[in-house]
């Protein structure tokens, strides 16, 4: 196998991982069961899933950078071309405290209006929301290598963490309509 | 740019002012910390999870018959209604006469991030006007809905139009479509699933973000640059530092509450095309048919006119007021024009209803 794209690279390295991690875990799995309560016991068995974690968000990396980049980008373009308005605008340097107001007030209305128009437009809102689709990615695999260290001290996950919250809501939704249904009842007794 | 001239003494002088009075404003103001918010006296008349409803005490002898709760926005908390005695928009109801509820919807924490649309609109809310009912011994009330609060007290009031006998929305978010501002712009292009399946509540430092792209130059310098040029000036550095502590206080949003807003208001558009539903319930603005009164912003910001207005066209009443006034999102609510023309209007044509 030659990996040439950067995919078909992470692929590779991901497989490579996996491999080891796989091979070792069923060399040593049948001395290591024995202290099969322990936290390194837990740790081990799921310490691949954090290898694959790790490779992943070198490749989320990867991308959340591009977008990252395209937004500094936007902002310093949109900052040169709103100074060069200034300076055109203001071609000398304040000297007195009106001059300088006068210069402070321009200086503010052309940077706020370019910079509103910046984040207006479709390019801004397009980029800006594939950064945060790539950030939430990356705060995925993060709480995926968190849960994997929850796990192996016997906490629970995230998920199942949600899952009580879900579970609590529909509750409390269910206590709440019997309480209604109750006033209503003793309302019509009366 | 060319400098020939020399620098005016007098702009030194202004710096060197300047640059003493951000070494003194420590020694002259307290932090926004030590401040107290809640400026009018009320009781806490109900509490449910981390939402409490607040009453006002009467500042009058007599008061109108008709109760008004307020539905206050998801964004910051209800303060700003009463952040400063001479620009409370609470005390100033309570003096024409007014008996004022507020709904304060609390900080949710991660395990709220499955409350929803249907729990603020069917649950909180209308626990609080049934309470409200019960204690005032009336069969309706008045409803008050400003910004998000706005929207869920629409569908409140097109879901129950029984318990509701005037409502006012105050720079309501309807038509998310035609909403111009740059939050609508970030809301169109954000992978909202994405988001409150990966960190649960809307964070608040996202709002933060939100916020500080509004006006970034005006409100992240020169609002700052005005403090310290003012700081001997007590009633203008005790209202800064109220609206700054109020805007600081930004509590995060519930995830599936703002997975719905995001997508029914901002992404799709459904209340006003009479296609949104909540709690399975279908809404249908043609149902609010009690008096509307609709207050509006021409310099609002964070809810633009466009997405406001259309309200007052979709529904089914027929005695209904909009009202343009010649200011923005917050200076509609906490201004000396909300005092002079804003509050004054809405009292006489809530009193001609009360």
């Amino acid at each position: 196998m030659n990996p040439q794209s950067p995919k078909e690279i992470t692929d590779y390295y991901k497989h490579l991982s996996l491999f080891w991690t796989d091979l070792i875990h069923l060399m040593a799995s049948k001395p290591q069961a024995l202290t099969s309560t322990g936290p390194m016991r837990a740790f081990a068995t799921s310490s691949k899933k954090i290898a694959t974690e790790l490779i992943e968000i070198n490749e989320k990396l990867m991308e959340f950078n591009k977008f990252y980049t395209e937004y500094y980008k936007q902002l310093s373009d949109t900052w040169s071309v709103a100074q060069k308005k200034v300076n055109q605008k203001v071609p000398d340097v304040p000297h007195d405290v009106e001059q300088f107001e006068a210069f402070k007030r321009i200086w503010i209305d052309i940077f706020d209006n370019d910079f509103t128009e910046l984040f207006d437009s479709e390019k801004f809102g397009e980029n800006y929301g594939k950064l945060v689709s790539k950030e939430l990615e990356l705060t995925k695999h993060w709480t995926n290598i968190s849960n994997v260290i929850l796990q192996s001290a016997n906490l629970p996950s995230k998920e199942e963490i949600d899952e009580v919250y879900k579970e609590l809501h529909a509750l409390k939704k269910r206590v709440t309509k019997l309480e209604i249904e109750l006033k209503r009842k003793k309302e019509d007794k009366r | 740019m060319r400098s020939e001239a020399r620098i005016d003494p007098k702009l030194v002088e202004e710096i060197l002012k300047f640059t003493r009075n951000v070494v003194d404003a420590p020694k002259l103001v307290a932090a926004p910390d030590e401040i107290n918010l809640e400026v009018t006296p009320h009781e806490i008349a109900q509490v449910i999870d981390k939402t409490r409803l607040l009453h006002y005490k009467p500042l009058t002898d007599k008061q109108h018959k008709t109760p008004l709760l307020i539905s206050y926005a998801l964004i910051n908390r209800y303060h700003i209604l009463d952040i400063h005695p001479e620009k409370s928009w609470v005390r100033n109801l309570l003096e024409q006469g007014f008996d004022v509820y507020m709904l304060d919807w609390g900080s949710p924490t991660s395990m709220d991030k499955y409350l929803d649309f249907d729990d603020y609109v069917n649950g909180y809310l209308d626990s609080c006007v049934e309470f409200i009912k019960d204690e005032t011994s009336t069969e309706k009330i008045s409803l008050q809905g400003y910004c998000t609060g706005a929207t869920i007290a629409t569908a409140y009031t097109a879901l129950h139009p029984e318990n509701v006998k005037n409502f006012i929305a105050t720079a309501p978010v309807i038509d998310g479509w035609r909403d111009t501002t740059v939050i609508s712009n970030l809301a169109k292009h954000i992978d909202v699933e994405k988001m409150v399946n990966t960190i649960g509540n809307m964070p608040p430092e996202f709002m933060y973000y939100c916020f500080s792209v509004l006006k970034p130059f005006e409100q992240g310098i020169e609002k700052y640059v005005n403090f310290f040029k003012n700081i001997d000036n007590k009633k203008f550095v005790d209202n800064f530092l109220r609206v700054e502590k109020w805007l600081g206080d930004t509590p995060p949003i519930p995830g599936e509450l703002f997975k719905q807003w995001i997508k029914d208001i901002y992404q799709d558009n459904l209340l006003i095309q009479n296609k949104m539903f909540v709690g399975g319930s279908h809404i249908d603005l043609k149902k609010i048919d009690m008096p509307l009164f609709t207050q509006v912003a021409v310099g609002d910001h964070l809810v633009s006119p466009e997405c406001s207005m259309p309200l007052h066209y979709a529904v089914g009443s027929q005695d209904k007021t909009l009202r343009i006034y010649p200011t923005g999102h917050v200076g509609m609510i906490a201004s000396s024009l909300s005092q002079k023309k804003v509050l004054p209007e809405l009292g006489q044509w809530l009193s001609e209803r009360s």
